[in-house]
């Protein structure tokens, strides 16, 4: 998961008014999966047993397929994101569609089932779904028809237009009526004017863009490249990059989780042949740096949460099965595990 | 209710058939997995089954009539064999005892097999690395070419058309003479596959029809048999076969990928007998083309094989032989090419009053490696004229596919070829018109290859060890109510197959069934006739299905129901005719395989054929 999630919980209470689309309803009661950690569990390929399990930190209490007993179906779709915007939850299927969902039971609002190929994340800007596509393959199973797909209802509905974009796009984040786009492949932040829905400015960054985060009033991008990571800030009035960080952090997967005091945890793995995955500690705002904070195998989702200072690590397992959650602390000690869904990929702390 | 009563009833399964042969037959004609196959099980399908089933796939004729789970991706999509809790890559398929394999997946499709191509199916259950070689850990397929001599000219038209606008049509000629043999068969057919399902993956869950599964196939196989003198015998067979494919999705997919498959099969047996032996050469060929989209994977396979079979006293038979083979893969990621080269001795003894022994064993080499010693032995005892018993003990092997060894990037050039052993006993009960087979076997995979994720890159390991142990029960009735002719076949399938705890998998892997395997199968027929007409139903019960090792989903069992009807022999001028009317899945049954891949609902077929 790209930290959509832990963006807007932040921006919740940071900063609301820097994302000024997300309109939340005052009269909808609380509800169980309100508080408490949604474990994303992509599923394996060609199965598209993706789906949500929820964890009550404060009990240890696991409540698996949450979607699928919400809505009496599966999901089916490998779960690739999920966004909490506009009061509601947003499952991205890579496979194919997007769940919307009441945040609180997990029963269906809506879907966006057609004219979609490979989606990998959403924001809502003016009423409005933008969702990033990489587009269907081509011969070589590249992806040179990436786009924002733009939907005019932000409970779902059909695909009213698709924007182009650089190849293989990630995350997008809401600013006024603007949004930016993560481009992976070509290491390019393409700018959208939301009511326009066109490309108003690509700003060349280094690396490949993966996920946007905001922090000390700034909006920022992290970026992997093969031997260090980046970091870029923007100066929101004309979309230039404002500030660069860059730290000596190899094989960085773009999976990232947003620690205490700034601190953040960067998942990184080493590949086939001399496979090694880690966990590498940085902070922009601070002095901390370790490349080699934890390591392991079978790496494959990172969460945080805050208000107990634990730090959640998925394990796949090599997807034969349900995945493993590893429980650290802030010292890399770990405290405990338990069993999640197959392949296990990401954590939205609510 | 009334359902259960119907599976507890009739089960159905067809019996092995005995050994009828002459010994002159079966010295010149029997594959070696009949001659040398003591103690062990085996199922077989004759030509008049094979024909019922000359419009269908060797999935289907499997899925309906045999103990094996055929796991289905869809209709006419990929289709593999699960014999006795093993993987599709351990189940040999063997043509004219050519294998059919591709050398780089090491399985076959059972979807695009057409039994238009067979005259006879032969189950050979269990580990027999000894007597066949690669492969062969659960169990292994023959398609077999009858002999054609002395048949007057004949040819055969056969069209079928059914539900979601499948269209077949197969013509079969042939004529031959006390010497030579020809024989022609061509096939065609076209399914849009159009039928309806539930999306699960939708918001209401709406009735859909399917959209990207259509497949259409086309071949000819031709056969040609010459008896050159008295002592000298050449077969030889080349089979050609085309499918076209979209692949059909899973559930809350919007991929849409097509498949193209085209083969090239040969397969050439020569027979020379000497008062000292009988000597057998036997080659062979396949060539595989596989457009994935556009992705392009080429293989080819050569075989080359003689043996010797002689006899030292009437008691002794003795076949050594060797074979080499040569594989070449021209895959989209890489190319390799391999020779290996095999030894074999098969021995039959039977100078032990109503016991009778075959000891076989088998060595072979690929590139610097030898694969250990591969032995088995089993044995018949003829304990009175109604029972025999049989048990045997023998260790299967697989050598590491190329694509597990040489795929790019991952392919992993150290693994060691999966083992297994296995031991099964049973026996046969024949009186009368009834007869029943019961089978319990206990069996061991070491080496079983996984394919795990490193980072992003999937590797093949030599992680598990699993274990499987079952009991097959197959009964068979035949007798008549007045005027009518009453058959009936029952048949009931244990499998427990799990995987063993090793250090590299959390122990919720452990000791659990493998996934897509079900403990619990049975199957039942009854077939009503009377002169031309017939009535037959026949009915499966696939027990419950784990999606995972850990079994953190369940698929439900199902129960599918076929009916026939045929009217049989018609004379029409100088056409004789036949017709078949029919249903499959008669009960309408909603139901998946695999998980999220809907099949098909109740479904209409008209079969037509015309003989001149």
């Amino acid at each position: 998961m790209k930290f959509n999630l832990i963006r807007l919980g932040k921006s919740l209470s940071l900063s609301l008014l820097l994302f000024s689309c997300i309109e939340n309803d005052p009269e909808r009661p609380l509800g169980e999966f309100d508080s408490g950690i949604l474990i994303m569990n992509e599923g394996a390929f060609g199965a598209n047993d993706g789906e949500v399990f929820h964890l009550n930190p404060s009990t240890g209490t696991l409540k698996t397929n949450i979607f699928e007993s919400a809505n009496a179906r599966p999901f089916a779709g490998l779960l690739e994101d999920i966004i909490y915007e506009n009061d509601n939850l947003y499952l991205v299927a890579n496979t194919g569609k997007i769940e919307i969902v009441n945040p609180g039971d997990f029963t269906s609002l809506g879907a966006i089932t057609s004219d979609l190929d490979q989606p990998r994340s959403l924001t809502v800007n003016s009423g409005k779904l933008f969702i990033s596509d990489y587009g269907p393959y081509d011969q070589s199973y590249g992806t040179p028809s990436s786009y924002i797909a733009v939907v005019r209802n932000s409970l779902g509905g059909v695909v009213a237009k698709k924007i182009p974009v650089s190849r293989k796009p990630e995350d997008v984040i809401s600013f006024g009526n603007y949004i930016l786009v993560a481009g992976s492949e070509e290491g390019k932040v393409e700018v959208i004017d939301a009511e326009k829905e066109e490309v108003i400015k690509t700003i060349e960054v280094e690396g490949s863009p993966a996920v946007f985060y905001e922090a000390a009033g700034k909006i920022w991008l992290y970026s992997t490249g093969s031997d260090e990571v980046y970091f870029y800030s923007f100066h929101l009035d004309n979309f230039t990059l404002a500030t660069t960080n860059i730290y000596p952090i190899p094989n960085a997967t773009g999976k990232i989780a947003f620690g205490n005091n700034d601190i953040m945890y960067l998942l990184t793995s080493s590949g086939w042949p001399e496979y090694r995955d880690g966990i590498a500690q940085v902070s922009v705002l601070g002095p901390e740096l370790n490349p080699n904070w934890y390591s392991g195998s079978g790496f494959y989702g990172i969460g945080f949460d805050k208000e107990r200072g634990e730090l959640y690590l998925a394990n796949t397992n090599g997807f034969q099965g349900n995945g493993t959650i590893t429980v650290l602390d802030e010292n890399g000690t770990e405290l405990r595990s338990f069993e999640s869904g197959r392949g296990p990929s990401g954590f939205l702390m609510r | 209710m009334m359902l259960v009563v119907w599976v507890m009833m009739f089960f159905g399964q067809e019996v092995e058939k005995s050994d009828t042969l002459g010994l002159q037959e079966i010295q010149i004609e029997a594959p070696a997995y009949q001659e040398y196959g003591r103690g062990k099980k085996r199922v077989s399908w004759n030509k008049e089954i094979v024909k019922s089933y000359s419009s269908r796939s060797l999935a289907e004729l499997l899925a309906e009539k045999s103990p094996v789970f055929i796991r289905q991706y869809g209709p006419g999509m990929l289709a593999s064999p699960n014999f006795r809790g093993t993987s599709a890559g351990h189940t040999a398929i063997f043509w004219n005892g050519i294998p059919l394999n591709s050398p780089s997946l090491g399985q076959s499709d059972l979807s695009i097999l057409p039994l238009i191509v067979a005259d006879q199916v032969d189950l050979t259950f269990g580990s027999e690395g000894a007597l066949l070689g690669n492969e062969s850990l659960g169990g292994a397929i023959h398609l077999e070419s009858a002999p054609i001599f002395n048949q007057s000219p004949n040819i055969t038209l056969q069209q079928e058309i059914g539900s979601f606008g499948q269209y077949h049509v197969g013509l079969k000629g042939g004529y031959s003479t006390e010497k030579l043999g020809f024989q022609n068969k061509v096939y065609y057919q076209n399914n849009p596959n159009e039928y309806t399902y539930r999306d699960f993956s939708e918001v209401g869950s709406p009735i859909k029809k399917q959209d990207h599964a259509a497949f259409q196939q086309k071949g000819f196989q031709q056969d040609f048999q010459w008896k050159i003198d008295p002592n000298q015998q050449l077969k030889a067979s080349y089979w050609w076969n085309k499918a076209n494919r979209e692949i059909q999705p899973v559930m809350g997919s919007s991929i849409r990928d097509s498949q193209s498959d085209k083969s090239h099969r040969i397969s050439l047996q020569y027979l020379l007998l000497r008062r000292k032996g009988i000597v057998e050469i036997r080659s062979g060929w396949v060539k595989d083309l596989q457009f994935f989209n556009q992705i392009r994977n080429e293989t080819s396979s050569f075989f080359l094989n003689a043996d010797w079979t002689f006899t030292q006293s009437p008691n002794w038979e003795v076949r050594v032989g060797s074979r080499g083979s040569f594989f070449s893969g021209n895959l989209s990621t890489y190319s390799a090419e391999e020779t290996r080269i095999e030894t074999y001795q098969f021995l039959n003894f039977s100078g032990v009053n109503k016991l009778d022994f075959s000891f076989n064993l088998r060595q072979l080499k690929y590139r610097d490696k030898l694969v250990p010693f591969i032995p088995s032995l089993g044995v018949d005892w003829r304990v009175s004229d109604e029972f025999l018993f049989k048990t045997s003990v023998g260790k299967g092997f697989k050598i590491p596919t190329l694509n597990d060894r040489f795929w790019e990037p991952g392919g992993n050039p150290s693994l060691l070829p999966e083992e297994s052993w296995q031991g099964e006993m049973g026996f046969l009960w024949q009186k009368g018109n009834f007869n029943s087979q019961l089978t319990y076997y206990k069996m061991k995979v070491n080496n079983w290859i996984i394919w795990l994720p490193e980072g992003s890159i999937w590797i093949p390991k030599n992680l598990r060890e699993v274990q499987n142990q079952g009991i097959e029960w197959e009964s068979k009735l035949n007798t008549t109510l007045g005027q009518y002719e009453l058959h009936m076949n029952w048949a009931y399938t244990f499998t427990h197959s799990v995987n063993l705890p090793n250090s590299e998998e959390p122990a919720s892997f452990w000791d659990k069934q493998l996934p897509y395997t079900p403990q619990h199968q049975a199957q039942g027929s009854l077939r009503l006739s009377r002169s031309k007409i017939s009535l037959q139903l026949s009915s499966q019960y696939i027990g419950t299905r784990a999606t995972t090792l850990d079994h953190a989903r369940l698929m439900k069992g199902y129960f599918l129901a076929q009916m026939y009807l045929g009217y049989e022999n018609i004379k029409l001028g100088s056409f004789i005719t036949s017709f078949q009317f029919r249903i499959q899945n008669l009960f309408n049954e909603e139901y998946q395989v695999l998980y999220l891949r809907p099949m098909p609902r109740r479904s209409f077929h008209l079969n037509l054929s015309i003989q001149l």
